[in-house]
């Protein structure tokens, strides 16, 4: 029995609930990212790269700009993080204009574009660390964003780990969750979106203009993936280092799965892979191998790949090339 | 220029054209970091082409990419994704070193050929949940082999936990690896062989019989997806699944052979450095081959005898990259680059020589038929995961 309570104790501490939450956000935010871009029907492999370039160009930024502008730093603070931060969303961004182009306009499939662009990120970080740092593998440490904390909860001592010096990354990834499911359901450009991913041909015939659909819906799709990075190397790691990524851009794609293309589905299914992804850092304590947690997300997801869970529904026109009328 | 001779040259030219833009980005980089791209460029062959030592290199990075390369492609013809490769290898690998080092008492004749069979055996193992799924239950394999591979990994760290299959000799050693698998289940070197034909290669050079299984297993598939019935039936289902299937062509049985067949070829992919150079299965073991193989598929056009020049150039490409690291001073991320840029401009290049095609096609159909409209463009798109990956094979 007592062993039980500890089990219990351990599974819901707030410690580890604390972790699970700042291992939720980078997944979370490129799942948002691969929502937006399949939601306009395309498919984005290449997230992982993306948040690659999210990670090294938000590191650098965040570095030069605390030496380059020291005074300008002192006296605004979070300057240096903010500007990694966008630097992050434009080079997420950037990858993925490649991709619009090369699967968009040119129509190669988009599952081979994304390998690519995934081989040529690994390839871009390491030169450009090289160019910038001189060693092909990581950045200088950098300071990340003033935490905050939630008034009112913070006073609980027991809820102190989760309540106190959060990054400021955690709230906004919330509202990027409430804003992404306003902006699909009751704006012009999400309802367009969808009818993209859904049928391109009515949609093109009611005059929507698919592949300019199509671009912005991969472009918001980069950016989050970028902005993920962003987080990873600012809040997280204080810093570049080479594959600290660990796949986290193919987790964000079973989120989204999980998820059934929908924000709000993606953030719980990104909270359970975060939650995972905390316990398998402290199962010594369950004396479970900790391979078997690090695995439990990808199980999940080819369970509900395979409807055991919940039947999978992605749009209807998701990963086909859409070609407008000529030949 | 006759119509089949263009057509032909289009074809060649293609990737030529491909590699030379992958070059011209490449020499805007060097450019930029204060190099000449024309001295670069020099020295990467020199170094490549004129050394007997880089020669065995190339092809020995070029065995792994070969076998990944037409696994890759094996599935890409049947129009299905094995982005397994990956995992698939890494258990084929765990798989025949166990073989090599836990059987004993066997003559070599027969502990080689059953260690590269457990490679196999392994690596169509890992393929079997992905293509069963897709069958039974729709899910996309994609996804599926992704996730495999993420397992396939964590298995592979979980075998090598102590008591399971860790050399219990290296206790005490950061070494975290399996035991060392029995001279007779070793590959053998390719030196004898090369010295006989009057080829000379270094004695350091680890380059293995695996070279010759991989370029046997690339013709072997070519006539069988060309001259036997099962290659017709490969063929028709990839280019219309369900005219196929009312044909009476079993296409779930097709689809199924080809995919454990792919998983099979990608189950060999690491026996070249395990049966063959290291002689163990250890934590650092070579990875990314999987993704490699892709792209060669990519730049075969998913043609089983085309996977042989794509892995070399990718292996040159990479041999290179070493020399101009050490003798030239250049990142070799640089080739790296350049690689990625390939391979994008190639499937682009393609693409645009398909739609060329097609183009053509209708043209002279309409010259042969004029009475008749032409068929509505859109709606002709594929599902990604349902398109013949890169292209018509």
């Amino acid at each position: 029995m007592s062993e039980v309570l500890e089990l219990a104790g351990t599974l819901l501490s707030a410690a580890l609930l604390a972790s699970a939450i700042r291992l939720t956000v980078p997944i979370l935010l490129a799942a948002l990212g691969a929502v937006f871009t399949e939601r306009g029907g395309v498919v984005n492999i290449g997230l992982e790269g993306m948040m690659i370039m999210g990670t090294f160009w938000g590191a650098a930024t965040t570095y030069f700009t605390a030496r380059a502008l020291p005074e300008l730093v002192a006296a605004v603070p979070d300057l240096a993080p903010l500007a990694g931060m966008g630097a992050a969303v434009l080079a997420g961004a950037a990858l993925a204009l490649v991709h619009a182009v090369v699967a968009v306009t040119f129509r190669v499939d988009q599952i081979i574009s994304g390998v690519a662009l995934n081989l040529l990120a690994v390839g871009l970080a390491r030169f450009l660390n090289i160019l910038f740092f001189r060693v092909a593998t990581q950045s200088p440490g950098i300071e990340g964003f003033t935490p905050i904390s939630i008034p009112l909860l913070r006073d609980l001592p027991a809820l102190a780990p989760v309540a106190r010096n959060l990054s400021p990354v955690i709230p906004l990834a919330l509202l990027l969750v409430v804003g992404g499911h306003w902006v699909l359901v009751r704006t012009r450009f999400g309802l367009r979106l969808r009818a993209v991913g859904e049928h391109p041909l009515a949609a093109d015939t009611l005059g929507i203009d698919v592949y300019r659909m199509r671009y912005l819906g991969v472009l918001l799709s980069g950016a989050l993936a970028g902005l993920a990075g962003g987080y990873l190397a600012i809040e997280q790691g204080h810093g570049y280092l080479e594959g600290m990524t660990q796949g986290r851009g193919f987790i964000a794609l079973a989120a989204m799965i999980f998820g059934n293309w929908w924000p709000v589905g993606a953030l719980g299914a990104s909270a359970l892979f975060g939650y995972f992804d905390a316990l398998s850092l402290r199962v010594v304590a369950l004396r479970i191998p900790y391979q078997f947690i690090t695995v439990l997300p990808h199980i999940v997801t080819i369970l509900v790949l395979a409807g055991v869970v919940r039947r999978a529904q992605p749009p209807a026109a998701d990963g086909l090339p859409y070609a407008k009328e000529e030949e | 220029m006759s119509l089949p001779a263009r057509l032909l040259l289009l074809q060649v030219l293609a990737p030529l054209v491909a590699i030379l833009f992958g070059a011209v980005v490449a020499s805007g980089i060097l450019l930029a970091i204060d190099r000449d791209p024309l001295a670069v460029y020099g020295q990467m062959l020199r170094f490549t082409l004129t050394r007997a030592d880089s020669l065995a290199s190339i092809f020995f990075k070029a065995t792994p990419l070969i076998l990944a390369g037409l696994a890759a492609a094996l599935a890409f013809r049947a129009s299905l994704w094995n982005i397994g490769v990956e995992g698939q290898y890494y258990v084929g690998a765990i798989l025949a070193a166990y073989v090599g080092f836990a059987v004993r008492g066997l003559p070599g004749v027969v502990h080689l050929p059953l260690a590269v069979l457990a490679g196999a055996a392994g690596g169509a193992a890992w393929a079997f949940l992905p293509i069963a799924l897709r069958l039974r239950r729709g899910a996309h394999e994609v996804i599926t082999t992704i996730m495999m591979n993420y397992i396939a990994a964590a298995l592979v760290l979980y075998l090598l936990e102590p008591g399971l299959l860790r050399d219990p000799a290296q206790a005490g050693t950061p070494r975290v690896r399996t035991p060392e698998v029995l001279p007779g289940a070793r590959l053998p070197s390719l030196r004898p062989l090369l010295d006989l034909v009057g080829l000379q290669i270094p004695g350091y050079s680890s380059l293995n019989g695996m070279l010759v299984v991989g370029l046997l297993l690339c013709v072997l598939f070519a006539l069988v997806l060309r001259r036997t019935t099962f290659g017709f039936e490969v063929r028709a289902v990839a280019a219309n699944p369900q005219a196929a299937e009312a044909a009476g062509i079993p296409l779930g049985r097709v689809l199924f052979t080809m995919f454990l067949l792919s998983g099979a070829v990608a189950g060999l992919v690491g026996l070249s450095d395990t049966l063959g150079f290291f002689g163990y299965f250890d934590i650092d073991f070579p990875k990314g081959y999987g993704f490699l193989g892709i792209s060669v598929a990519l730049l075969a056009r998913n043609h089983p005898v085309g996977v042989i020049p794509a892995a070399l150039l990718l292996a040159f490409l990479d041999r290179g990259a070493q020399g101009v690291q050490v003798f030239a001073g250049v990142p070799r991320e640089v080739i790296t680059i350049m690689q990625g840029v390939i391979i994008l401009a190639i499937v682009v290049a393609y693409e645009l020589l398909t739609r060329y095609l097609r183009a053509l096609r209708k043209r002279e159909a309409a010259r042969a038929e004029p009475a008749r409209p032409p068929l509505p463009a859109p709606g002709e798109g594929r599902r990604a995961g349902e398109a013949a990956g890169g292209g018509t094979p």
